[in-house]
């Protein structure tokens, strides 16, 4: 017990220490009754104690590249692979299609066209997306299309009569201070990253966001779809903060590329 | 069941749907004029001026007023940005229908200078009435409307086309338009660098007891006004005013838009709009919403994900009824 009570307190130390030279105004304000805080009080949080996300987010992994560890190659810079286990456990069927997306994928990468990125493709894209946040929902901007994303945080539960979304429809509940989000209702339109790891429209996905500490988010997500897995799968990324002075996301509705030098009518 | 969800109503077909809906709908109205603001869409021919002074309703915690929900404007569509009620001039389905006297539909959406019209360069209102002129045979891309291939709505079109919803949050004000999303910053920084041009341009904004003003620079210029061609250039200056009437219902979005590039002038668009609110029916434009599935019932109003650019295959489609993909 002793030891166990000198760990924590050890342990709290460091953290403390380690916050101090991260966090500057939130340890000024703690000063030194920061040793007795518990590391929850060290978050940003709601009105109602729930942990606040809001802020601009993004990885700075290679992820969307491939999911899967992989050497460089002409189009992706190598990546130590992001999912558990290393390889998507594909069912021999889909391993075939994902062989084919992989030869297209310069080609068939619905990115190319601006599309909407899917779930949970948005989170680890390589482009900031911001979280606003209340009570009752998180809403999610990505940059890359512009495109909202609503994680509904209010008990409700997925729709009796569903559509096939792009993004699918996310509920959540928090466990601790863990937002659990559960996600179906998605169309088969989306990949996973620029390597064609795909899913099929039985997609669902289970996430987990929790802070690290006020600027690190830990982002996990577990994917099934027995259409094309043999198991659930789970990936994982961390997602860092946007702290530059005055940053803020630049709309990119990228699609409007090939249209928009037509207007507006010059003199 | 796949087929039958691919099949449901989606944004992309709605839209391209309403382009051949809306000018009849819009006639209807003059004919049965509607009051209420309680069902099915809802046109008025006028609509009360609202005063910039104190705020006395709800505030959010970080004192902003509470100006949550989804709201619509009341006049019409984005077919003529003058004449709102006149429908598209030149449409060849209502060629023959005869509109009646102007002052029996809603005023100009140009409320200064008092002829209602945008005070044109001599070569703006050429490029305008040229673009009007091509509307129904776009023989060139620069004829065809950019919405209409899912360009955002852009800065002042995305008030006049669809409901929308308004989500506030601290240093925020958040627009979720039908094509296109809208950020506005309350945290005092500065614009973005010059060079950067969008199109939902960058807003800096405050409030002022029940107003909130905005100041709309960075804007490309790209997202026309309406199907009737008007337009600015990337080096438009836009000072809006969105006032909100005491009882949280109506508000009036009045913007002063400077551009020496295109304009003799400065001028002056107003667009009023009303809240919908579970009370109302869902009309699949103004209001496009759901009710959220609540273990206890609570009744909860929901916005569907809004998908253009990926859907649009064309008003074909739309027409033969076949599935979006």
């Amino acid at each position: 017990m002793t030891t166990t009570t000198t760990r924590r307190a050890f342990g709290l130390a460091l953290l403390c220490a380690t916050l101090a030279t991260a966090l500057p105004p939130l340890a000024g304000a703690a000063g030194n009754t920061a040793a007795k805080a518990p590391r929850a009080e060290r978050i940003p949080r709601l009105a109602n104690g729930k942990p606040d996300f809001s802020g601009i987010w993004q990885t700075t992994s290679a992820a969307d590249y491939d999911l899967e560890p992989h050497a460089t190659r002409k189009d992706a810079p190598p990546g130590p692979g992001i999912v558990e286990g290393d390889a998507i456990p594909y069912l021999p069927k889909a391993l075939e299609q994902r062989r084919r997306n992989f030869e297209a994928r310069n080609s068939a990468d619905p990115r190319l066209k601006c599309f909407t990125l899917g779930v949970p493709r948005g989170i680890y894209y390589p482009e900031p997306f911001q979280i606003f946040q209340r009570e009752r929902d998180l809403t999610l901007l990505f940059q890359f299309g512009h495109s909202v994303r609503t994680i509904h945080t209010n008990g409700t539960d997925h729709p009796k009569v569903p559509n096939d979304w792009w993004l699918g429809d996310s509920r959540a509940r928090w466990e601790g201070d863990t937002l659990v989000v559960d996600a179906k209702h998605f169309n088969d339109e989306t990949w996973l990253d620029r390597a064609g790891n795909f899913h099929s429209d039985a997609l669902h996905v289970v996430e987990r966001w929790r802070y690290l500490d006020a600027n690190t988010i830990e982002y996990k997500a577990t994917l099934d779809d027995p259409q094309v897995y043999s198991r659930p799968w789970t990936l994982g990324v961390l997602l860092h903060r946007h702290r530059e002075k005055n940053f803020q996301l630049i709309e990119n509705y990228c699609y409007t590329l090939d249209y928009d030098p037509h207007y507006p009518p010059k003199p | 069941m796949k087929h039958e969800k691919h099949r449901s109503p989606r944004p992309a077909a709605l839209a391209a749907g309403l382009l051949a809906i809306l000018p009849v709908l819009a006639a209807a109205q003059q004919a049965a004029p509607r009051t209420p603001p309680t069902r099915g869409i809802f046109i008025e021919k006028s609509f009360p001026s609202i005063e910039s002074g104190k705020w006395s309703g709800p505030r959010l915690a970080d004192g902003q007023p509470d100006v949550q929900g989804h709201w619509s404007n009341t006049v019409g569509n984005h077919n003529n940005w003058t004449d709102p009620q006149g429908g598209i001039p030149g449409d060849p389905q209502t060629r023959n229908r005869k509109l009646g006297p102007r002052a029996e539909r809603a005023p100009s959406r140009v409320s200064d200078p008092a002829d209602g019209q945008v005070p044109f360069q001599p070569w703006a209102k050429a490029a305008q009435e040229d673009f009007l002129a091509h509307f129904f045979n776009p023989t060139e891309p620069k004829y065809i409307e950019p919405l209409a291939r899912c360009a955002p709505g852009g800065v002042p079109k995305s008030f006049i086309w669809h409901g929308y919803e308004i989500r506030q949050f601290p240093g925020y004000v958040v627009f979720l338009f039908n094509s296109g999303t809208r950020v506005i910053h309350l945290d005092g920084k500065p614009h973005l660098p010059a060079a950067i041009k969008l199109w939902n341009a960058d807003s800096r904004g405050h409030w002022e007891g029940n107003t909130l003003v905005v100041d709309v620079t960075n804007n490309n210029g790209k997202a026309l006004f309406g199907r009737t061609g008007e337009f600015a250039s990337e080096n438009a200056h836009i000072e809006e005013r969105y006032i909100f009437s005491a009882d949280g219902k109506r508000y009036n979005y009045v913007a002063r838009i400077t551009d020496p590039t295109v304009y003799t002038r400065p001028w002056t668009a107003t667009i009023p709009a009303v809240r919908y609110t579970a009370q109302d029916a869902p009309d699949g434009w103004h209001f496009e919403t759901t009710l959220a599935n609540h273990p206890k019932g609570e009744v909860i109003v929901e916005r569907d994900e809004r998908i253009c650019v990926e859907n649009n295959g064309g008003f074909g489609n739309v027409a033969t009824g076949a599935p979006a993909r």
